[in-house]
């Protein structure tokens, strides 16, 4: 596209006066930030939970100011639990509920919940699947009845897979064109191998198009049983009518033995490069990372806290490095996902293309000083100052409350820690961040994915200590995910660019 | 702690103005509506020096949220120099008369607080929430960058580098990203609305430490600015704290300019088809027309026709293009309704094996259908009850209820707004929808705007719609 305006050549006439600056008012007072007023009393919100004769766990939270209801179902299966080969089986299953039940079609669904102004979430993420309704106070008889009539009794018809199915393909042929999708799916696969936690939610286009709708109905039959539901009702309801309308559309679920747990091994780390090359890119996404712990590790609070110190709010020493110092980048952040099985830690950023040595560089450097450097005792404060003052920021809104007990029952966490949440993190020692990242950060074992135009930087990555690179293009993905190349470096490179 | 900024793009679809039509509808006993959110309730103060200070207690958590709506945004930058009120945004973490360069997020965050601004087209806005407790620390932050802001010109280079690291990352490498700066660019001949909040590179290069100066001076002034809490405070102890720290602040030098370039009307239908080479999976097809601006009473039915064409799985636009013909992989309508007059506009990402001819004449046939004939009773009510959930889902949390008081407080100049359009909505017609139908959707106020994909399309494995 062309401007009206501008153009590179008036790049240096602005340069010549140097130092503008704001005027101050004369009288402008030099002084220090102010006291905090007296602190308020935080209290965490009250919440109910019940399990029905068959199972299901029920948790109600009440919250009267405006006159909405939130509906949450969980099912404790997703995409980790696809069949070998059908990767993609959950997510389909998940996004077909609300196209056609037993007794309504697609449409007939959509224009229910539209026309009282509700809205209606399904899908499926990695350990769980879901489904949201929201409505007003005035529907929520209607909206009971809906969830358990759409998680109950789905119809998966022919036509409704065919156009689901399509619509999987399209976003997977738009998410190749999209720098974070191919980093995150090589990542995926490069830290987990072929663990079901190592392939996309969505699946390939190759295991797309083999699943049959028997693989969603015994996806369906399988999973979605009240033994492994959990349900949260949110909003301006009373506890007792709420309890006893989830009762009147689910006593009737029928408890089912549940299939076992797709399998816990989960690989070492072991060093391996990947760049997938996108001509034409003017940035690279580079992702940084390697196995860490489960959700439910006793570990877990600890090694967040230390990955806060590396990339996240409250420290971020790769933010200061790469953005406030070197100007490299306009965002950088590590981050822990912890699942029931497993989980990974990944920092990540993205940079122009000719820094991405550089930046990488940088980001491997800091890993590494985590684990080598006891951390000072100010900066874990300041962390620790933050994750804990936080606190009530974290508990305002009754579906972030919700949220927070519907994660610790799907994990097997004790419920009393949610109230704990301030004590528990400045509890926390710089000896604990130095053992757990000792344990867990693995610096010569990294994983590292750069998503870029591989011609302007990949001279220079020997230059910074990686000359062991594979380079993929974007038409290998599928290959690169398929069975048999998660420890299999390639013999030679697919593409050079 | 890093300022993750963001600029213009999720805006609220319900959000419009009513000031201009709160005379003229006629109230009706028997809408059939959806449960009455509650009011807010506030009051409103202005300082000696010009500012304007709203406050709304909140007392269900003990935090408290801030908002500093500086009423300054993309559409005031002067040619060659777009995107300088959102590099200017950034600027404002550098440091000011009390406060190191970077050293103002730290201040929040580790008080547990979180901070953050965003630049739109017509306001830049700074934001914290902190447990409230540390409302004076907020004041006195913002306060003292209001007042004395300093930016060197090493600052300056660094912090424009990381502009334009943002504009690659969210825009240049992203699927679609730039689908927002080439409509604005082909829909507009002179009104700044051509481009975007996030400006070219060309400009951010041209900018200097000189244009920092003036910038603040003549648009970082109490006189242009709307600060507005909402939390766990007493309103009297909070006023005092406001002027504590404001009071100080000095008045304007000069009044803030006004002097936007008006787009002329455009007098004839314009077809455009580009080729974008990079990051572009899909064809996409995009129509739209000039509309009015928020506050003018057209705004609202406008936003009913947004509903029935795009709002939920049997609106019109989904069940055509999307549903029932699979012409596209995905189909919306949207009113930008702003400021000064700007678009609605309706688009297609076309599906592999369909052809944008198709999915033109599909959007342009659902825009027809506007003029053409009344909508459904049950639409209407639907596109009200709609709206009433919209109403109610975003005043939830104090940052939220403070968002639609400064909108009201800045954009419609009229804070009595934030309740008052509720009712407004609620008494549309169908014949308000269709007459604004009829204003705005001409063939000569259209752009028919079609962006391909580099040839050959795509990757053949990929595309299985086309092996069918």
């Amino acid at each position: 596209m062309t401007r009206g305006w501008g153009g590179w050549a008036v790049v240096v006439l602005a340069l010549g006066c140097a130092t503008a600056s704001a005027q101050q008012p004369l009288d402008w007072p030099r002084e220090s930030p102010p006291p905090p007023l007296p602190a308020r009393q935080v209290h965490f919100p009250p919440y109910e939970i019940r399990t029905l004769s068959n199972g299901l766990q029920v948790v109600v939270v009440m919250h009267h100011e405006q006159p909405a209801v939130n509906l949450r179902l969980m099912i404790g299966a997703g995409a980790a639990s696809d069949p070998i080969g059908k990767k993609g089986v959950a997510a389909l299953a998940g996004q077909l509920l609300d196209q056609g039940t037993a007794t309504r079609t697609a449409t007939e669904i959509a224009e229910a919940i539209d026309y009282v102004g509700g809205a209606l979430g399904v899908g499926a993420g990695t350990d769980l699947s879901f489904v949201n309704v929201l409505v007003m106070r005035d529907s929520f008889d209607f909206a009971v009845d809906l969830l358990a009539e759409i998680t109950r009794t789905p119809s998966f018809e022919p036509a409704e897979i065919e156009r689901q199915r399509q619509q999987v393909l399209s976003s997977i042929q738009v998410s190749l064109d999209d720098p974070a999708y191919l980093a995150g799916v090589v990542f995926g696969r490069l830290v987990y191998g072929e663990h079901p936690y190592g392939m996309p939610h969505n699946g390939t286009p190759q295991s797309v198009l083999s699943i049959s709708r028997e693989d969603l109905q015994a996806f369906h039959m399988a999973h979605y049983a009240p033994n492994n539901a959990l349900v949260a009702i949110v909003g301006d309801v009373v506890a007792e009518e709420a309890f006893a309308s989830v009762e009147r559309v689910f006593s009737d679920w029928e408890r089912r033995p549940l299939p076992p747990s797709p399998s816990t091994e989960l690989p070492v780390p072991r060093r391996r490069v990947v760049v997938v090359d996108k001509p034409g890119s003017v940035q690279t996404a580079i992702r940084v990372g390697h196995v860490a712990l489960p959700r439910n590790s006793p570990d877990h609070l600890a090694f967040d806290v230390a990955l806060k110190i590396l990339g996240g709010e409250g420290g971020n020493r790769l933010g200061s490095v790469l953005r406030t110092e070197r100007s490299l980048t306009y965002a950088a952040s590590a981050d822990v996902t912890s699942r029931r099985f497993g989980g990974d830690f990944m920092a990540k950023t993205d940079t122009r293309s000719d820094a991405t040595a550089e930046a990488l560089q940088l980001m491997v450097a800091e890993v590494s000083r985590l684990r080598r450097e006891r951390v000072g005792r100010r900066e874990l404060e300041n962390a620790q100052a933050y994750l804990s003052g936080t606190f009530p920021l974290t508990i305002e809104a009754p579906n972030a409350i919700a949220a927070q007990v519907l994660e610790s029952l799907l994990y097997g966490l004790d419920l009393d820690d949610l109230p704990r949440y301030p004590e528990r993190i400045n509890a926390v020692t710089v000896d604990d961040i130095q053992r757990v990242s000792r344990e867990y950060l693995q610096p010569e074992q990294l994983s590292v994915v750069l998503v870029g135009e591989a011609a302007t930087f990949i001279d220079d990555l020997a230059g910074v200590g990686f000359d062991d690179v594979e380079v993929l293009s974007v038409s290998d993905l599928e290959r690169f995910l398929g069975p048999g190349t998660a420890q299999a470096v390639f013999d030679s490179p697919l593409s050079a660019p | 702690m890093r300022p993750i900024t963001r600029l213009a793009s999720g805006r609220l679809p319900w959000v419009c103005a009513v000031s201009a039509v709160a005379g003229m509808v006629v109230f009706s006993a028997t809408v059939e509506t959806a449960v009455r959110p509650p009011k807010f309730e506030y009051e409103i103060h202005k300082l000696d020096n010009g500012l304007t200070v709203v406050l709304s207690e909140d007392h269900s958590t003990p935090i408290v949220r801030s908002e500093l709506v500086y009423h300054v945004g993309s559409k005031n930058e002067r040619p060659g120099r777009t995107g300088f009120a959102h590099l200017f945004e950034h600027l404002m973490f550098k440091g000011s008369h009390n406060v190191l360069s970077d050293s103002h997020l730290t201040l929040i965050s580790r008080v547990g607080g979180d901070g953050n601004a965003y630049t739109t087209e017509d306001a830049t806005t700074y934001v914290e929430t902190v447990p409230s407790q540390y409302l004076p620390l907020i004041l006195w932050l913002e306060a003292d960058r209001m007042a004395t802001l300093r930016i060197d010109k090493e600052t300056f280079e660094s912090e424009r580098q990381v502009v334009k690291e943002e504009r690659r990352w969210r825009y240049e490498d992203t699927p679609f990203g730039l689908l927002s700066e080439i409509m604005y660019d082909q829909a507009y001949s002179v009104h700044p609305y051509k481009h975007t909040p996030i400006g070219s590179m060309a400009d951010l290069e041209a900018a200097s430490v000189d244009d920092v100066q003036e910038f603040f001076d003549t648009y970082y002034v109490p006189e242009n600015a709307t600060l507005v809490l909402v939390g766990d405070f007493e309103s009297s102890e909070a006023l005092a704290l406001v002027k504590q720290y404001f009071d100080r602040v000095p008045k304007a030098a000069h009044p803030v300019p006004r002097d936007i370039p008006r787009e002329p009307p455009q007098t004839g239908e314009r077809r455009i088809t580009l080729t974008q080479t990079e990051n572009w999976p899909l064809p996409a097809v995009i129509v739209a027309h000039h509309i009015t601006y928020d506050g003018h009473p057209d705004a609202y039915p406008l936003h009913i026709a947004v509903k029935v064409l795009s709002d939920g799985q049997s609106s019109r636009i989904y069940q055509r293009l999307v549903y029932d013909e699979q012409l596209a992989v995905s189909a919306f309508g949207q009113g930008t309704i702003i400021d000064d007059p700007n678009l609605f506009y309706a688009v297609s990402l076309v599906r592999p094996g369909r052809t944008p001819a198709e999915s033109e004449q599909a959007l342009i046939g659902q825009l027809d259908r506007l003029k053409n004939e009344f909508i459904t009773d049950r639409e209407l009510q639907q596109a009200k009850n709609q709206f009433a959930r919209d109403y109610v889902f975003t005043r939830a949390t104090v940052e939220q209820k403070a968002s639609h008081l400064s909108h009201a407080a800045v954009i419609h100049d009229d804070i009595t707004t934030a309740d008052a359009e509720f009712d407004i909505f609620m008494n549309i017609t169908k014949e308000d929808v269709q007459r604004v139908a009829r204003t705005y959707f001409t063939e000569e106020n259209r752009l028919v705007l079609t962006i391909q994909p580099p040839a050959p399309a795509g990757r053949s494995f990929l595309r299985p719609g086309d092996e069918e």
